[in-house]
């Protein structure tokens, strides 16, 4: 395949592709092609563009520089239907299927074939039987999705997309839920569809399972390409260190306090998402939690706060061990959360900013007739405006009219006046400025050298490297490596971070 | 960190009582149906004078007061994003157990009613249970209380109306009493209204009744007993319709199967037409009075007027849905009339 290509026309060519989110150029001066018969792999870390540029492919984002052509034909206007009508197919992270549905209603979802107004329920059956029989999928088409293992409801995805006849299929991590016979039969699939001249844009954070299938690699970093490489005149070590020469562009406030007693300790803890994790913590330290999305670490995060059931495991805290069997326990002994999704989690963004930081402070705020004692909130509440430097005009704006930094700043200022111990900061920087992570981190460095104990959970590397005393990293709910600030560097990480368990070669 | 002792103390800024009014989450469409109120007034005034004999307006309010009871207890719900359907067969249970006891059970009214209670409280517990333990959607939740309550109902005397107690103290106390010009339901809604509206202003359960229904689950992560909370409302709920079958069964010195029949919506309609926001999070009681104000107006008003039921409901009917929308263009989500129509912007052209 690889020998051909130079006489072959592409069926996508992406050149100089260029996209802006607010605050983040997420693509700069992109390219990207694949030919018919061949598997590209498209490789970077956490926020490299890769998902990205895939979703400009399938018309889901517009790219604001450059251009693209689908077999031979400018793709202009674009979106998902037209994407489909260019032979553009994309399976996403998530399973989009609906899952009350048949097999067979979900491959022609949208486009029903009918008889006389009626649907022609039989005519479909016999069609999606064909579709899953031609992918050889063994699968009934009256089945009902949600009955499926994950695996067989990815086949149906794939198998939805086929029957659309696309030439390009986009398969956004497809392995981060299978079985290793799963992801052996979607190999097999993978093949069939190259002998019949599909294109396959693979996105996958599984460096190890390439081997089986990619020809060629593509490697983002920080929305740029990197190089673009046959698969067999590389390999994984080049790979990693394409992937993470991340410039360390930020500068990072360092403080630097003894490392004091065991605060925390958690030991053989298991919960959903989390199997047999142990670690310590202690005072005066940030222990970084590094990994790829769905790691584990905010399910860490959520076990140890009491918002997630433990499945086993102790939470020991100075000496004492813990029944933490809701947030509410958790706040009582001085464990406190920044939780990942400020909007879901952390705020209630139609109540003022006083009342967001009361309502974690009801406790101490109280004045006779278990009324809410005002005069002590409104101070409270400037206290953590004027400690964090919220920018407000006043403690009665409500939480949606701030801007993401000064939210979280909220978040986070809900717990400043209480004695916590812990602070979990699950991804504390996410969609905020500059200047007001810089703050963040200040106030994690204060909290350092008051001798408390911070868990900072972040998917951005050179933000781990440079806070954390100790970084450890996760991997399918298990923790794959621990280094210390001095011997901790962006490929060690990244390669504990991609330490499946199981490797389907 | 100690607390208020690492940083120097800011003066707290000095809290303009007023300006806290008008800041409170829903006052604007207070604002606007109180003037809506006071316009339909004056319309039903110049109508027909008698509209505002001193007569008329002591009976006005003593028709108000049940729903305004209700509609309290349905805004403590609503306000957690929760719905109770089962509050008009709880008046309905609260009237026939209370009657059924005073007559057929012969007890003092006293006994009556502390049984009423604890049956009614003992089905707001139930309801506050299946919701915030085992998680059922409100709407579930409660309509199979409110039929099991309404079978309750009919069960007690046997599938049949009571006969009339005989405790003329018990009508006058919960109906018919008149003090300082008002009558007793009045005097009792006013109670109520001021102990429910200290409790969600004021109150820490009502800091956390918002918390909840604005967002469950920060609320959860900010240390908020969410049960214990969401459960609260429920109880609150039943409460209030128990009180008011009590207020039904004075009213007509018996207990009827069908007391209460259709009041949980009701109760819906004077707390959406107040601005209690159905989504949770956002209300205020003083709403809820407004919004049964409205519903009293123009029950009592149209009838003055001559109008035909039928036409009272589709009045009201009218009123509920118009003082959302205008609270909608009021909150700068001007009706995009194209986007409720349906009708599709041509696409526009990708830079």
């Amino acid at each position: 395949m690889h020998t051909s290509r130079s006489s072959q026309t592409p069926l996508v060519r992406m050149s100089g592709i260029c996209k802006t989110f607010p605050g983040v150029q997420a693509l700069d001066d992109v390219s990207f092609d694949l030919y018919p018969g061949e598997v590209h792999a498209l490789l970077g870390e956490n926020g490299a563009g890769k998902s990205t540029l895939m979703k400009i492919l399938g018309g889901i984002y517009a790219q604001d520089a450059g251009e693209f052509t689908v077999a031979n034909r400018r793709a202009e206007h674009m979106s998902p239907k037209r994407a489909q009508e260019l032979g553009v197919a994309v399976i996403h992270q998530e399973l989009n299927l609906c899952p009350h549905l048949t097999v067979a209603e979900n491959i022609f979802l949208g486009r029903e074939q009918t008889k006389f107004g009626a649907l022609a329920q039989r005519r479909m059956n016999a069609e999606a039987a064909q579709i899953l029989t031609d992918l050889r999928i063994d699968i009934s088409p009256d089945a009902i999705v949600s009955k499926l293992p994950v695996g067989g409801q990815q086949m149906v995805e794939i198998a939805k997309a086929l029957s659309a006849h696309c030439k390009v299929l986009v398969m956004d991590e497809p392995t981060s839920a299978l079985t290793s016979r799963e992801v052996d039969e979607l190999n097999r699939m993978i093949r069939d569809l190259q002998s019949v001249g599909c294109g396959i844009a693979y996105i996958s954070h599984r460096l190890e399972e390439l081997a089986a299938i990619a020809d060629r690699v593509t490697i983002l970093r920080d929305g740029r390409h990197i190089a673009t490489m046959n698969y067999r005149d590389t390999n994984i070590h080049q790979i990693i260190s394409f992937m993470v020469g991340r410039e360390i562009t930020e500068k990072f406030p360092t403080v630097t306090a003894p490392r004091g007693q065991e605060l925390l300790r958690v030991e053989h803890l298991a919960s959903r998402a989390v199997h047999d994790v142990s670690f310590s913590l202690y005072k005066g330290e940030i222990l970084g939690f590094a990994g790829l999305m769905g790691a584990g670490r905010t399910e860490l995060m959520r076990a140890i706060f009491g918002a997630d059931a433990m499945l086993s495991g102790d939470i020991i805290l100075e000496g004492k061990s813990l029944r933490i069997n809701s947030p509410r326990d958790a706040i009582r002994h001085g464990i406190v959360c920044v939780p990942e999704d400020r909007k879901k989690e952390g705020l209630c963004i139609n109540l003022p900013i006083h009342e967001n930081v009361g309502l974690a402070n009801l406790d101490r705020l109280t004045a006779p007739l278990s009324t809410i004692d005002r005069a002590a909130e409104r101070l409270t509440t400037q206290r953590a405006i004027d400690e964090l430097k919220i920018k407000t005009p006043s403690q009665n704006q409500y939480a949606r009219n701030l801007s993401g930094g000064n939210q979280q700043k909220v978040v986070v200022g809900k717990w400043l006046v209480r004695d916590a111990k812990v602070f979990l900061f699950d991804e504390p920087t996410r969609g905020i400025d500059v200047a007001a992570k810089v703050e963040i981190y200040n106030l994690m460095n204060r909290m350092k050298s008051q001798g408390l104990g911070v868990l900072f959970v972040t998917s951005e590397m050179p933000e781990a490297l440079g806070m954390a005393d100790r970084i450890l990293v996760m991997c399918e709910g298990c923790i794959t490596g621990e280094f210390t600030r001095e011997t901790a560097t962006q490929e060690k990480i990244l390669e504990a971070a991609t330490r499946f368990a199981r490797v389907a070669i | 960190m100690e607390p208020a002792r690492a940083f120097t103390t800011p003066s707290p800024r000095r809290d303009n009582p007023l300006r806290r009014v008008f800041a409170a989450r829903g006052m604007g469409q207070v604002i606007s149906v109180s003037a809506a109120l006071a316009l339909m007034f004056v319309a039903f005034a110049l109508f027909n004078r008698n509209f505002v004999s001193r007569r008329n307006l002591t009976e006005l309010l003593r028709q108000v007061s049940p729903i305004l009871i209700i509609g309290i207890g349905q805004s403590y719900v609503l306000i957690t994003a929760g719905i109770d359907l089962s509050i008009g067969s709880v008046v309905g249970m609260s009237s026939m157990l209370s009657a059924t006891l005073m007559t057929k059970a012969g007890l003092p009214p006293a006994a009556a009613i502390l049984i009423t209670l604890t049956s009614c409280l003992a089905l707001g517990c139930l309801n506050g249970a299946l919701v915030s333990r085992a998680k059922l959607p409100p709407f579930i939740a409660t309509l199979g209380t409110m039929i099991i309550a309404r079978g309750v109902a009919q069960w007690v005397n046997n599938n049949r109306n009571t006969d009339g107690i005989s405790s003329q103290a018990f009508r006058n106390m919960f109906y018919y009493d008149k003090f300082l010009g008002l009558f007793a339901p009045v005097w009792i809604a006013l109670v109520l209204f001021l102990i429910f509206n200290f409790m969600l202003s004021r109150m820490k359960i009502g800091r956390r009744l918002y918390a909840i229904g604005s967002n469950y689950e920060a609320a959860k992560f900010s240390g908020v007993n969410v049960a214990q909370t969401e459960m609260a409302a429920y109880v609150v709920s039943a409460f209030n319709a128990c009180v008011v079958g009590l207020i039904l069964t004075a009213m007509s010195g018996m207990g009827a199967m069908d007391a209460g029949n259709g009041y949980e919506l009701n109760a819906v309609a004077a707390s959406v037409i107040g601005g209690v926001s159905t989504m949770g999070g956002q209300g205020l009681l003083f709403g809820t009075v407004i919004g049964s104000c409205i519903w009293g107006v123009l029950n009592n008003g149209l009838q003055f007027a001559g109008a035909p039921q039928a036409l009272k409901n589709i009045v009201i009917g009218v009123v509920v849905i118009v003082s959302v929308l205008i609270d909608r263009v009021a909150r700068g989500n001007i009706l995009d009339l194209r986007k409720l129509f349906g009708i599709r912007r041509k696409p526009q052209p990708t830079a």
